[in-house]
């Protein structure tokens, strides 16, 4: 009896038990089902997984002999330094918002020469009581001496300094997926004499388990000059045909080519821009593929129309078939277009014309090729054309070294080359019955050869910290720009990625 | 021209498109060099090229704004 009732305690036990363990496995089934959920979220990666601040400094410099100003005569040193901060902030999993400010600040010896004449003559402080803040100078009414320029130094005009304000901020969405994203974005810069306003969007869509990217973009810049004209060309738009006996010409002797002062210096072909608007609209499709695990390459495609203001109001033009005139030393008219002038600056005929439209086809391919793990090989082409007959090719080779886990230098190299444009002609021969005319030797035919090297610094565990950001990465890189028409050019630039912590 | 490189890209693409490189095999692809866009301390090198060559876009970079004039 009594080891009955102790075989029913036992079956009560264990009913009881499985109960407990059934309980048991359910709540740890629900728990692991919860867990399996809440872990289906957790891998759901991040687009952005904290703030990352860039720093972005530049140096550029640049010296040349085919000064635009000058109508494609001069000087062309220019010193650029810029900087940048790019703030980019996960918004939620999905969503970045970037934002990046810029500030570049130059001095340059070519556009100083928009009004070429030192601190004796048209530069020479005082005010113009015009009531305008003219770039060109500020006018003494009569000079006590007689002013002089020179194409090829830098004068004292005001507009050899100006700075570039620049902000873009943009806002990025991903799917779930991640194999759709869409951004849009607006932007805005400021200097002296261009205002620019642009936004625009894009699309982009993975395929083939993200082994192929079809992007569209689309922009629109709404840009606006606030025209500034060579000053002899602004004292006649300003005084007419009497110009020279009024305003900066007043008292100042203007010179022929035979160094004898003549009153027949008369820029009849010169007229203000009626309209100052520039208008650019773009379109680009791009297509990247993995072609295999150590291959992938991509294409644009982009289509750029232009209308508006397209040529630059200050570029000066002197026509093969008009007389010559000058302000300045008569002694260095015969060597004007030598060096050794430090003392005559030619007064133009005109400002650059440019037709209002401008459409331009670029495509371009890059082709990445995963050598081993200690070299890398990026390469770069672009055909480009344009309705101004301009044509041209880019190509551009890069080979990262991993010398350390942390470091990698890159050697550099890019070519280019470019037909000139039809409304091109070199210095002081254009004529004057032409439409169209420009002397600025960026639309000139030339070849030229970039060279250079960059070194990159990467500490994926950011060791080094500024308070609540670690340093992730330092970009540095080095390269020298040699054109065929003598022109060379320098830049730098160091760039610091962050990430908040 | 023009033609011809975006048929042969194209191609290239297409005929490639099939074989799927799977996330775990792309160690090489994502390493960081291998990017197919130009590095961000290249922007300032983009820019001045635009300024002193009459060429633009197709890089993958801004396409417009600004004067260009210095």
């Amino acid at each position: 009896m009594v080891v009955n009732q102790v075989v029913v305690v036992d079956v009560i036990n264990m009913i009881k038990m499985k109960k407990i363990v059934i309980a048991l496995s359910l709540f740890s089934g629900i728990i692991s089902s919860a867990q399996e959920k809440d872990s289906t979220l957790v891998f759901k990666k991040r687009v952005l997984e904290s703030v990352e601040v860039d720093f972005l400094l530049s140096y550029y410099n640049q010296d040349g002999s085919k000064s635009a100003v000058s109508g494609g005569i001069g000087s062309e040193e220019l010193t650029d330094i810029a900087t940048n901060i790019v703030v980019a902030m996960p918004l939620n999993d999905d969503a970045v918002l970037t934002v990046d400010l810029g500030i570049s600040a130059y001095s340059s010896a070519s556009s100083s020469n928009i009004n070429p004449f030192n601190a004796t003559g048209a530069s020479g402080g005082g005010d113009d009581d015009d009531g305008d803040d003219d770039r060109i100078g500020s006018f003494a009414a009569a000079p006590a001496a007689a002013p002089y320029g020179t194409p090829w130094q830098a004068s004292s005009g005001a507009s050899k300094n100006d700075e570039l304000s620049a902000v873009t901020v943009n806002y990025s969405h991903s799917s779930d997926s991640r194999n759709f994203i869409w951004n849009a974005d607006v932007s805005f810069s400021n200097e002296y004499d261009y205002t620019s306003v642009g936004f625009g969007g894009g699309i982009a869509q993975l395929f083939n388990d993200k082994n192929a990217e079809l992007s569209l973009k689309a922009n629109v810049y709404l840009d606006q000059w606030r025209p500034i004209y060579p000053t002899e060309l602004h004292e006649y738009s300003k005084y007419g045909a009497d110009f020279l006996n009024q305003g900066y010409f007043a008292g100042v002797t203007v010179l022929d080519q035979s160094g004898q002062a003549t009153v027949n210096y008369l820029p009849s072909a010169f007229q203000t821009i009626p309209s100052v608007n520039r208008n650019s609209y773009s379109a680009s499709v791009g297509l990247s593929q993995v072609l295999s695990k150590k291959l992938q390459v991509s294409v644009f495609f982009d289509v750029l129309q232009q209308e508006g203001l397209l040529s630059t109001p200050y570029h000066r033009i002197y026509f093969a078939d008009k007389a010559n005139y000058y302000i300045g030393q008569a002694q260095y008219i015969p060597q004007y277009e030598s060096e050794s002038n430090v003392g005559v600056y030619k007064l133009a005929d005109d400002i650059e014309r440019l037709p209002d439209s401008r459409f331009k086809l670029p495509i371009g391919a890059r082709l990445n090729y995963y050598i081993n793990e200690r070299f890398v090989l990026r390469t770069y082409y672009r055909f480009y054309s344009d309705n101004w007959d301009i044509q041209s090719h880019t190509a551009s080779i890069e080979l990262p070294i991993k010398v350390s886990d942390r470091f990698t230098v890159f050697p550099m190299y890019r070519f280019y080359t470019q037909t000139q444009s039809k409304y091109f002609a070199p210095y002081e021969t254009h004529l004057s019955t032409e439409k169209y005319y420009t002397s600025d030797p960026d639309l000139a035919t030339f070849d030229s050869n970039q060279y250079g090297f960059g070194v990159n610094y990467t500490d994926i565990f950011t060791g080094a910290k500024i308070w609540k950001f670690g340093l992730k990465n330092i970009d540095f890189r080095f390269n020298r720009y040699q054109r065929s028409d003598n022109l060379t050019a320098n830049i730098a630039t160091i760039g610091f990625k962050f990430v908040m912590q | 021209m023009i033609k011809k490189i975006v048929f042969v890209f194209f191609l290239i693409t297409v005929l490639q498109s099939c074989n799927a490189v799977k996330e775990y095999e792309k160690v090489a692809i994502n390493d960081p060099d291998m990017k197919l866009s130009a590095r961000t301390s290249e922007r300032y090198e983009t820019t001045f090229q635009v300024y002193r060559e009459a060429a633009a876009g197709a890089n993958g970079g801004k396409s417009g704004g600004g004067c260009g004039c210095n």
